[in-house]
């Protein structure tokens, strides 16, 4: 007995050990992520999505950031776009998130509404950060409410790209100011003579029915709710499915098999539209040639597009509001982090950048002269409010176009299911 | 006289100063165990319970994460009931245990027979057929199921050999379940060690009895064996079920973070972290967390009751 209670008493004063260790080791972690602002020297977190050549890309110019403002560190955190919005809305509900971050128009209004994101004008007036040189006005599309909360680092538009072989064979040209008829038809004439689909799933696509409501003088979102009507959206999806019912449209679920690779690059059909800059991406998927078309029009002349654009925002809470505008006016105006950048995040933003990168490449090139072309062609207009859960409607928007196209679901039952979620989203 | 008087005081005394002791030895034992426990205690207050109880508030609140929770009673739960995509997500569920779980405890079963023989490699066997299981949680198999059960890929090439072209089932809406069903199936490797345990544990007096007595193979499997490990299979039906409702993993990786097509792989927790994660309803989520909770309580409450029709305990154990 008395050797068992020298055992206990041996036991008792190691579990106390371990606990106190447990204990330490949860203090040391907890002191982890200190900026250290004592000896002069800052570090801040930036995170961003994208893949793995823009990852590559950032992390050099923000060595040249490091080496111009030694007392500035970056911490870079970088993840895919689904990831990114997940994970960024935990740290940012624990007051945790990163000091700089990219966004976009979608998201500007959601955390403008929490207080997440800095307004970055008072910044502008301390001569942090420069406000100047933005190419087409699309400074504006980082502003809500008189609040410049985001700024942007490049811009893109909305395009069709299509399968250059694909089109010269079966004889169609794709030209500035033709029709959703003549788009049609040429899809008809794709599929008579090439035998494949014309089209990916056009109607499953929000920023292109938004581009469809402003050339019938509509938009998708007004301020704080929905620019159009369910009788609309059934429509517009009616119109969908019967053209995958007559194969015009790809197969949704063979474009569903080939995720995350595109149905165009995948060879199912000749055309999809989505941002010019993501053309770029096709090229490397792909084994035919891609080139970048028109949207089709209802009147002959309007096409609806827009400048829209990748930005830089900042958390309101940061502790270091001055660096953080210094970070972001180095990475948008700097001409050589604009040579490094190309036209990743779109066609850049500022003359400065814009001017030092010359592409050399055929489809860099072929991005900057579409949107020479679409800002020659005058159609270009104002960027469409997103209300705050715009993303919430848009993924909403991509699923039940998905379930239509797959027979799932009718037209106007989904159109009704859109809007009660949209309801939902601009509530939250 | 002395004698006679000390003689009963001595066991009287040692009588009650023995279990004093063993009180206060236990009592030391309980504390030191209480302490090597603590970290633990403190890691489940912290992180189970405490987020169980503000779960438990959230699901009567409206609460987007950033501004603070506010009371709706039980609109959470009503909302839920008229949901279509909840309602689907249920059938999804239902379907995915109802197919999966039988399935998985089947092939278990099957193979933990075969494998309970004695013959020469059994542990490299036992061992192969294990190994599924122990990477089976991981994100990568997700990735390669979706590659084997994509359009013309293994899988679809094998079905057209045989004629039945229906193209992958990853895309298709009627078939992308059964994707997940058979990676659960696949990971059979858990239960059937725990058959293995039970298969070992039947007496082989009755076997030798009942070929005495002229029982075939499959009665003596039907009124030995199955009686005998009833109980373990009690257990399997159990675990397996609870953890069917609760996929989460291969349905959100399968069909690329969407739970789709068309819905079609939306099993109630992918639902439950849409919801949560990506429309920050958490009030929702937790209303949801809490109705799983009490379903799930309730089948097991019932597979409970049914134990007695059918699980037979040892009379000797008695």
């Amino acid at each position: 007995m008395p050797k068992n209670g020298n055992v206990e008493r041996r036991t008792i004063l190691k579990a106390a050990g371990a606990s106190a260790a447990a204990l330490g080791l949860a203090t040391t972690t907890g002191c982890g992520g200190d900026s250290g602002a004592g000896d002069g020297n800052v570090t801040l977190r930036y995170a961003w999505w994208g893949g793995e050549p823009r990852t590559i890309a950032i992390k050099k110019s923000i060595a040249l950031f490091e080496k111009k403002y030694p007392k500035i560190k970056i911490k870079p955190e970088f993840t895919d776009y689904a990831a990114f919005w997940e994970k960024f809305q935990t740290q940012a509900s624990g007051g945790n998130p990163p000091d700089v971050f990219q966004n976009a128009v979608g998201f500007l209004r959601k955390y403008d509404k929490r207080g997440v994101l800095l307004d970055l004008k008072a910044q502008a007036d301390a001569g942090n950060l420069d406000l100047e040189n933005f190419r087409n006005g699309v400074l504006a599309n980082g502003q809500v409410d008189g609040k410049q909360l985001g700024i942007p680092v490049g811009a893109n538009t909305m395009a069709l790209v299509i399968d250059l072989k694909a089109f010269e064979k079966a004889g169609v040209e794709a030209k500035f100011g033709w029709t959703w008829d003549e788009y049609f038809a040429a899809l008809q004439k794709i599929q008579d003579k090439l035998k494949i689909a014309g089209d990916t799933g056009y109607f499953g696509i929000m920023y292109l029915y938004d581009l469809y409501l402003r050339q019938n003088g509509k938009a998708f979102f007004t301020d704080t709710d929905l620019g159009f009507t369910e009788d609309d959206l059934t429509q517009w999806w009616e119109d969908g499915y019967k053209r995958v019912k007559s194969g015009l449209v790809a197969d949704p679920k063979k474009i569903e098999q080939v995720q995350p690779k595109s149905g165009l690059s995948a060879g199912l059909a000749a055309s999809e539209f989505t941002w010019d800059n993501f053309s770029i991406r096709y090229e490397g998927e792909g084994e035919s040639d891609y080139g970048l078309a028109p949207i089709p029009t209802t009147d002959g002349k309007d096409t609806g597009q827009y400048l829209g654009s990748l930005m830089m925002s900042a958390f309101s809470g940061t502790k270091h509001p001055k660096e953080v505008a210094q970070f972001i006016s180095f990475m948008v105006h700097d001409p050589e982090v604009g040579k490094i950048m190309g036209y990743d995040r779109g066609i850049l933003a500022t003359t400065e950048q814009f001017d030092a990168f010359k592409p050399t490449d055929p489809n860099n090139k072929g991005v900057a002269a579409y949107e020479d072309e679409v800002a020659k062609a005058g159609v270009l207009g104002k960027i469409t409010p997103h209300p705050s859960g715009a993303d919430v409607v848009e993924s909403a928007f991509l699923r039940i176009g998905g379930e239509i196209a797959q027979g799932k679901t009718k037209p106007a039952d989904g159109a009704k299911a859109l809007f009660s979620e949209a309801k939902a989203a601009f509530a939250g | 006289m002395t004698l006679v008087k000390e003689a009963p005081a001595r066991p009287a005394q040692k009588r009650s100063a023995a279990p004093a002791a063993g009180r206060r030895g236990r009592r030391r034992e309980n504390l030191a165990g209480y302490l090597f426990m603590s970290p633990w205690i403190a890691g489940f207050l912290l992180l189970t319970a405490g987020p169980m109880i503000a779960s438990l508030y959230y699901a009567f609140t409206s609460y987007n994460l950033f501004t603070p929770p506010k009371w709706v009673g039980l609109d959470n739960f009503t909302t839920m009931f008229q949901d279509p995509r909840w309602q689907k997500s249920v059938e999804v569920t239902l379907k995915y245990v109802v197919v999966a779980t039988p399935l998985k405890l089947l092939l278990a079963l099957g193979v933990a027979l075969l494998l309970a023989q004695n013959r020469r490699g059994q542990a490299l066997y036992r061992a192969a057929f294990y190994m599924p299981s122990l990477i089976g949680a991981s994100v990568s198999v997700g990735f390669v199921w979706r590659a084997l059960f994509s359009d013309d890929a293994v899988v679809d090439r094998t079905q057209k050999v045989f004629g039945l072209d229906v193209g992958g089932w990853i895309g298709n809406p009627d078939y992308v379940l059964y994707s997940l069903v058979a990676l659960s199936i696949w990971q059979f490797g858990a239960p059937m060690v725990i058959f293995l345990a039970g298969l070992k544990q039947v007496p082989q007096e009755l076997y030798e009895a009942a070929e005495m007595d002229g029982a075939g193979p499959l009665r003596r499997f039907w009124n030995i064996t199955l009686p005998m490990i009833s109980p373990v299979l009690f257990f399997n039906v159990l675990l397996e079920s609870i953890h069917a409702f609760q996929v989460f993993g291969s349905a959100y990786v399968v069909s690329d973070t969407r739970c789709g097509p068309a819905d079609a792989t939306l099993v109630y927790t992918c639902y439950l972290y849409q919801k949560g994660f990506k429309e920050s309803q958490m009030g929702f989520a937790s209303a949801m967390a809490w109705t799983l909770v009490i379903a799930v309580a309730l089948v097991t409450a019932v597979l409970f009751w049914s134990q007695k029709k059918w699980v037979h305990y040892e009379e000797a154990a008695k």
